[in-house]
């Protein structure tokens, strides 16, 4: 047979086990007190409300109102805004125009001891308070994940005094002008007739000062008056790219929503329970690894051992497809479903091992050599594991369709709050393809590698009788 | 030793029979229990909370009881064996609201508080709650099944496909049987152990949907490929005794590997009483056994039984 160099094994198993490594403990560098994550490991890995406690909630229009996809979209920036607010970066957050429901799902905070449920869902789902004030005065800057400063708390004059309401304006849109040749995103801002008077009376008082436009108690934008606007529509340019100015027409839309939100469903899971659980599958996962790698070196030996470097690879790149290792994929929330895919995986990854190494047992029987019997071994063995692989395939890419943000059937039953279910379909996949590239593909290399070592060429390392 | 084989077909009605006999005792126990969906499905609410120490249940039962009149409400207590402190053992204390009202905010906050002025030595603490919008359930359970179902019949015809050779439909459509067998016997689990049918029982059944399958698909690819060996002379009775024997050892090792997986995330959880993966895992550990026990014993024997009607047919028919 063409054997496989021999240094192929020792090159695969090193790189497996480098990837195993840096994909459970990530790699950190520290200057200082600032430690920056340079490989995300284990530890940086998104866990779902239901395994790291958290809350859940439905929102819908009250009163049976309709919302246009806008509001809707508007009514989902405010929730937004008030997520980068307090400084919680991991939520996930949908608006289902088809069934007029905004959906939103987060964590608890590492330093909250004091969680109110209740609490926190009214306060993302309060009516949004958009207010102009004269002056741009705050007290706190905050920074949001992407280094964005979120201005908070009105002071002096800008806290006394409200000029205008969100009750007045009409609407507010994006909008390019062409300012001497120059494109420049701006927004366009309506205002309906009392609200035109108050803006006149305003840019009047204010002229050639600040104005500043709050939601709730963060400040979004601080124009300067350039003149004194009568007729109700103003303009609020300055460097916009044409996401911000989006951005800041539809939180002023929020503002004007005609609308409040009410809790359609909510729940909430409390972080001892969370903590609890994440410990316990970790020592669950030791234990079964240990013993499945234990089992498979007892009964089949050389190839045991090959396949328990490969499940290491496996293993490895779900890990790091879940935690976001190479920065090209997002890092991705694991729930309970998606534990679940994961076990499916490795054992579907254990059984074409399995599958493989029996194979070459019964080559071996037959009288084969070693080179031989792994050279038909893992031929004969290849079309079971495939098609086997393939049907789980099929499984997985309907969930993702169904589940996942193409939600295939969402014309019949709307978007659910199914994000769980997503995640078994996204890890079963991941863990299928993964099984693809190491349970059958660096595993025969493996072997085929090893077995071209003299001492590791006696038949009883394979399964076989004694020469 | 390719002669070496064992009489698989021959026992299969005692093998029917053991399917038969646990389907009909599901049966039995699903009319004597009913089966519960939970509030994920059906909309309703529920709280739970955790406390140390002993307090007196019937008081605070109807502690609770005074603050929703309205509502008849139902309660259980369990052991929170992670929760034990100096103030004495942790216990859950979980309240179901009844129908598919949701309930106030206000109820919850103030059930807290009166739990905390009446007993402040227990340490009462919100653990989970949950509200579901019934039209919301519905729709999430439908859609789960809608799921299943399209996953189901591609996997059938991509089985049809595969294995044109050994008469494809019939393996695809038995291999839907065994499936069917697993996902049943997964159900009468969960009536069993009286267990709420949640999203758990739809994790658990996708993953069993995958597992089955493979395992069967993996002794029809021995059939055929015997089949092909021994050419069209050999009865299918031996192809199929002789693929068995060659397969049963990788099933069973294989079923072994996955079991141990499970049974560690199942006994770990017990000891620090993790319901909600608990509940999860113990249905998958008989998901499991049943998945490797059908596609021997159920699938390709009555796939066996199809193709000698069809041959008897044909015969006839000359």
């Amino acid at each position: 047979m063409k054997r496989v160099a021999k240094p192929v094994f020792f090159i695969l198993a090193v790189l497996i086990i480098a990837f195993a490594v840096t994909s459970v403990f990530g790699i950190d560098t520290q200057y200082g007190d600032i430690v920056i994550t340079r490989i995300k490991g284990i530890d940086d890995i998104r866990w779902g409300i239901d395994i790291k406690g958290g809350v859940e909630a439905t929102f819908q229009p009250a009163d049976g109102v309709d919302a246009t996809p806008e509001q809707l979209e508007s009514a989902k920036s405010v929730i937004e805004t008030r997520m980068v607010a307090n400084n919680i970066t991991d939520y996930e957050l949908y608006a289902d125009t088809s069934s007029n429901r905004i959906i939103v799902r987060f964590p608890w905070k590492e330093e909250t001891t004091n969680y109110d449920p209740n609490e926190a869902i009214e306060e993302i789902s309060a009516t949004a308070t958009l207010t102009f004030r004269p002056g741009n005065s705050y007290e706190t800057v905050d920074y949001a994940e992407d280094g964005t400063p979120v201005m908070k708390t009105p002071t002096g004059e800008t806290a006394e005094t409200v000029l205008l309401d969100g009750s007045l304006v009409e609407s507010a849109q994006a909008g390019v002008i062409n300012d001497n040749g120059q494109t420049q995103y701006v927004v366009s801002l309506e205002f309906n007739s009392e609200g035109a008077e108050a803006f006149k009376e305003a840019t009047t008082t204010y002229l050639n000062q600040t104005i500043s436009i709050w939601m709730d108690d963060i400040m979004l934008s601080y124009p300067t008056v350039n003149s004194v606007i009568s007729d109700g529509s103003a303009q609020i340019s300055g460097n916009f790219t044409a996401e911000e100015a989006t951005a800041l027409a539809t939180k002023i839309n929020a503002g004007a929503l005609p609308f409040s939100l009410e809790t359609v469903n909510a729940g909430s899971i409390s972080p001892t329970l969370g903590s609890n659980s994440l410990y316990a599958m970790g020592v669950a996962a030791v234990i079964a690894l240990v013993f499945i790698a234990l089992f498979m070196i007892i009964v089949f030996r050389m190839p045991g051992f090959v396949a328990v470097i490969a499940l290491l690879g496996q293993l490895a790149i779900t890990i790091m497809a879940v935690s976001g290792y190479f920065p090209v994929f997002n890092s991705f929330t694991m729930t309970l479903p998606g534990i679940a895919g994961m076990i499916l995986s490795i054992g579907m990854g254990v059984d074409a091992n399995i599958i493989t190494a029996e194979r070459i047992k019964e080559e071996l029987k037959k009288g084969k050599s070693v080179d031989s019997a792994i050279n038909a071994g893992t031929k004969n063995s290849l079309s079971a594991i495939i098609d086997g692989n393939m049907t789980v395939v099929i499984v997985a890419v309907i969930l993702i369709l169904v589940f996942g943000p193409f939600n295939m059937l969402s014309f019949i039953f709307g978007l659910s709050t199914t994000g769980s279910i997503y995640a078994f379909g996204y890890t079963l996949l991941i863990g299928v393809i993964s099984n693809f590239i190491m349970g059958i593909g660096a595993a025969r290399l493996m072997l085929k590698s090893i077995s071209g070592f003299k001492i590791f060429r006696n038949p009883k390392l394979y399964g076989g009788a004694k020469k | 030793m390719s002669d070496k084989k064992l009489d698989f077909f021959g026992k299969r009605k005692i093998f029917f029979g053991i399917s038969i006999g646990l389907i009909v005792i599901g049966i039995i126990f699903n009319f004597i229990f009913g089966i519960n969906l939970d509030i994920q499905f059906t909309g309703g609410s529920m709280i739970s909370y955790t406390y140390n120490g002993s307090v007196n249940e019937s008081e605070l039962k109807s502690l609770v009881q005074e603050i929703t009149p309205d509502n008849q409400v139902s309660f259980t207590i369990s052991k929170n064996l992670a929760g034990n402190n100096d103030k004495g053992d942790g216990y859950y204390f979980t309240v179901q609201f009844p129908g598919t009202d949701q309930i106030d905010t206000e109820v919850q906050s103030t059930i807290l508080q009166t739990l905390e002025e009446k007993y402040p030595d227990n340490n009462f603490e919100l653990s989970e709650f949950t509200s579901v919008d019934p039209t919301m359930g519905t729709k999430f359970f439908v859609k789960c099944l809608t799921a299943v179902a399209i996953a189901c019949i591609l996997m059938v015809l991509y089985v049809t496909l595969r294995f044109k050779k050994i008469g494809g439909m019939s393996a695809g459509v038995m291999g839907l049987v065994a499936l069917l067998h697993d996902m049943v016997i997964v159900y009468f689990v969960f009536v069993i152990f009286r267990m709420d049918i949640d999203s758990n029982f739809i994790a658990v059944i996708l993953m069993i949907l995958g597992y089955s399958l493979n395992d069967t698909i993996v002794i029809y690819d021995r059939i055929r490929e015997n089949k092909a060996k021994m050419g069209p002379k050999a009865s299918l009775e031996d192809v199929y005794n002789l693929s068995m024997t060659q397969c049963i050892r990788r099933t069973i090792f294989t079923s072994i590997t996955t079991l141990a997986a499970i049974t560690s995330v199942y006994v770990v959880c017990l000891v620090y009483n993790i319901e909600s993966i608990q509940s999860f895992a113990l249905p998958m550990m008989f998901g499991v056994i049943s998945g490797c026990y059908s596609s021997i014993y159920v699938a390709t024997p009555l796939w066996v039984i199809w193709q000698l009607r069809k041959k008897e047919k044909a015969s006839s028919k000359k």
